[in-house]
């Protein structure tokens, strides 16, 4: 027991002369150097298992530099040891989740990113063909067929847009799975830095005002609306989900896309003429970008629904039928209820209205659009198609009695001339 | 009358004495916990950046190798002790220079002799109240402002 005693003293003191004969200033040299390397080997890592032995490699740092914490507390001023272990301690976790992430979701970075290059690509080649469509859309104004070609293909050029962007904010957030608040800082800053590289906001602001100048420019029919609202609630959904993950992202990191209110401006400048003006705050935040987009998108909406009903009260007007004037689903079936209420009390004709506006108008080419629970809804239309069916029935009921009146007075008069047993006269009786 | 005038005397020049002393602060430690290793630039000046010391070097190379370009380009050891004098040296070096400071200057206390041959990779440790010279393996000194005080091998 003596002797292993005498042998500890003995390595202590080794040590400690060793220690005592090193210059303090290669000490902290020493440990800074260790600490670099071991951050840069932290950056690097790839995988779990190195992040691991790196977790390893922190503590031997951490316990070989103990005997010098004193001095290296103050030579690390303003910063200490353990305050720099710590903040070593941290960089690992915060690698770890990130690689731990891109193993277990079994996607690799570099896939995404040219995924997002080659989505954001698609986007810019849509964009110039959609200046190439605007332009058509204004020279064949006259021409009808070339017309509704080019709003055809504008249209879809504005879908595959519409699908495009969100596409690459999925593919921006894919890999940070659905609760986003629960990321670490490190990784809400790298999906802001994304979506401002990729321009994700002014895209999304491009796209809503390219439909408002697109319901400005276009003359549309009944069976085009359904598509449009299809994609303008669509839009507006999607919008709202990526709108909260940005709200995620940048609420902590202040990671601002500088440029985008600036771009969305001007964006917005191009689309509508100059009527609104967006401030010059370069640095706003997430939420009042997220306002720029709100509003072309409540524009959008308006001008939508503007467009939807003043097209629809044209169908009435151009046929001669005067319904009260409509903006809305209630309004219209109020209308179409009091018209249907008129040509009963006075007993006109309303095969005009029933066959050549509803049945040839209304329910081929406006049926779809009108059921749309924001237009009217399916529950609220089958109403207003069975009022007036049924003001079809009541006349064809009638004619029908009328025939089916005037068929039997024919047999009867038939009946009557031809049929009626004719009535026996009294043989004279023979003369005897 | 003469009890009386030497009282008086004796109080004024207690006052005088009294208001000619100056404001002096006790338990100074001056000391920077790790050595300064600067670099000589061109213009013989030196500058460590964390402690905020500049000075030029001219007269320190010309008393060590007498050339005072000598330095140019050259790594000093710099350290300042508890006491609050700058101990300066480098590779080369034969002495360890002890200044304290004056008016925008350094002046020197003392040129202690550390090696006939020259100092190969000197480190400077603080271990106040002395300063510890080291040389490589077996090199080691405790100084003060004035004299080593101990020699370990």
């Amino acid at each position: 027991m003596k002797l292993l005693l005498k042998e500890i003293v003995l390595v202590l003191a080794i040590v400690s002369a060793a220690v005592a004969q090193q210059s303090d200033y290669a000490v902290k040299k020493d440990f800074e150097d260790r600490y670099r390397t071991l951050a840069g080997r932290i950056d690097s890592a790839t995988t779990i298992q190195e992040l691991d032995s790196l977790k390893g490699a922190i503590v031997t740092l951490e316990n070989d530099f103990a005997a010098h914490q004193a001095f290296l507390d103050k030579a690390l001023y303003p910063t200490t040891l353990a305050e720099s272990v710590a903040k070593l301690r941290s960089h690992e976790v915060l690698t770890y989740d990130r690689v731990y992430l891109i193993r277990t979701q079994g996607i690799r970075m570099s896939e995404l990113e040219e995924r997002i290059a080659l989505i954001t690509s698609r986007l810019d080649s849509l964009t110039t063909q959609r200046d190439q469509l605007f332009g058509e859309l204004q020279e064949n104004r006259k021409s009808l067929n070339a017309l509704r070609d080019a709003v055809k293909r504008l249209s879809a050029n504005l879908q595959a847009k519409d699908r495009l962007v969100f596409a690459l904010a999925d593919s921006i957030f894919l890999p940070y799975g659905k609760d986003l608040s629960q990321l670490a800082d490190v990784h809400k800053e790298a999906v802001a830095q994304r979506i401002e590289k990729a321009n994700v906001v002014t895209r999304v602001y491009e796209i809503a005002a390219d439909n408002v100048r697109f319901l400005d420019l276009t003359k549309l029919q009944g069976k085009d609306f359904g598509n449009l609202i299809d994609q303008e609630q669509s839009f507006k959904s999607h919008w709202s989900g990526l709108k909260d993950n940005m709200v995620a992202v940048t609420a902590t990191t202040g990671m601002l896309p500088a440029s985008q209110p600036a771009k969305a401006a001007s964006a917005k400048g191009a689309a509508t003429k100059g009527t609104g003006r967006v401030e010059k705050d370069a640095r706003a935040d997430a939420s009042q970008q997220a306002a720029h987009v709100d509003s072309v998108l409540a524009e959008w909406q308006t001008k939508l629904n503007t467009t939807f009903w003043s097209t629809l009260q044209k169908e009435f007007t151009d046929a001669g039928i005067g319904v009260a004037p409509f903006s809305d689903g209630p309004s219209f079936s109020a209308s179409i209820r009091t018209y249907v209420a008129t040509l009963k009390a006075n007993n006109q004709d309303p095969v005009p209205f029933t066959d050549s506006v509803w049945r040839d108008k209304i329910d081929k080419d406006w049926r779809e659009a009108l059921s749309k629970d924001n237009m009217l809804g399916k529950v609220e239309y089958a109403s207003l198609d069975k009022l007036v069916s049924e003001l079809n029935r009541e006349t064809v009921d009638l004619k029908l009695i009328l025939y089916i009146v005037g068929a039997l007075v024919l047999a009867f008069i038939v009946w009557f001339f031809v049929f009626r047993p004719k009535k026996k006269t009294p043989e004279p009786e023979p003369q005897e | 009358m003469n009890h009386t005038r030497r009282f008086i005397l004796t109080c004024a020049a207690a006052v005088l004495v009294s208001s000619c002393s100056t404001l002096k602060l006790d338990r100074v430690d001056f000391g920077w916990p790790v050595e300064s290793a600067v670099t000589v630039n061109n213009a013989n000046i030196f500058e460590d950046v964390r402690y905020s010391v500049t000075g030029g070097v001219s007269a320190l190379a010309m008393e060590e190798f007498q050339d005072s370009t000598a330095l140019k380009g050259a790594n000093l050891r710099l350290i300042r002790s508890s006491e609050g004098y700058y101990f300066v040296t480098g590779p080369r070096f034969k002495h360890v220079y002890v200044f304290s400071p004056g008016k925008a200057s350094l002046s020197l206390t003392s040129a202690i002799a550390v090696s006939e041959t020259g100092l190969k990779n000197p480190a400077f440790n603080q271990r106040a109240p002395f300063v510890e010279l080291v040389d490589g393996e077996g090199f080691h000194r405790l100084l003060s402002s004035d004299d080593i005080v101990e020699v370990k091998k």
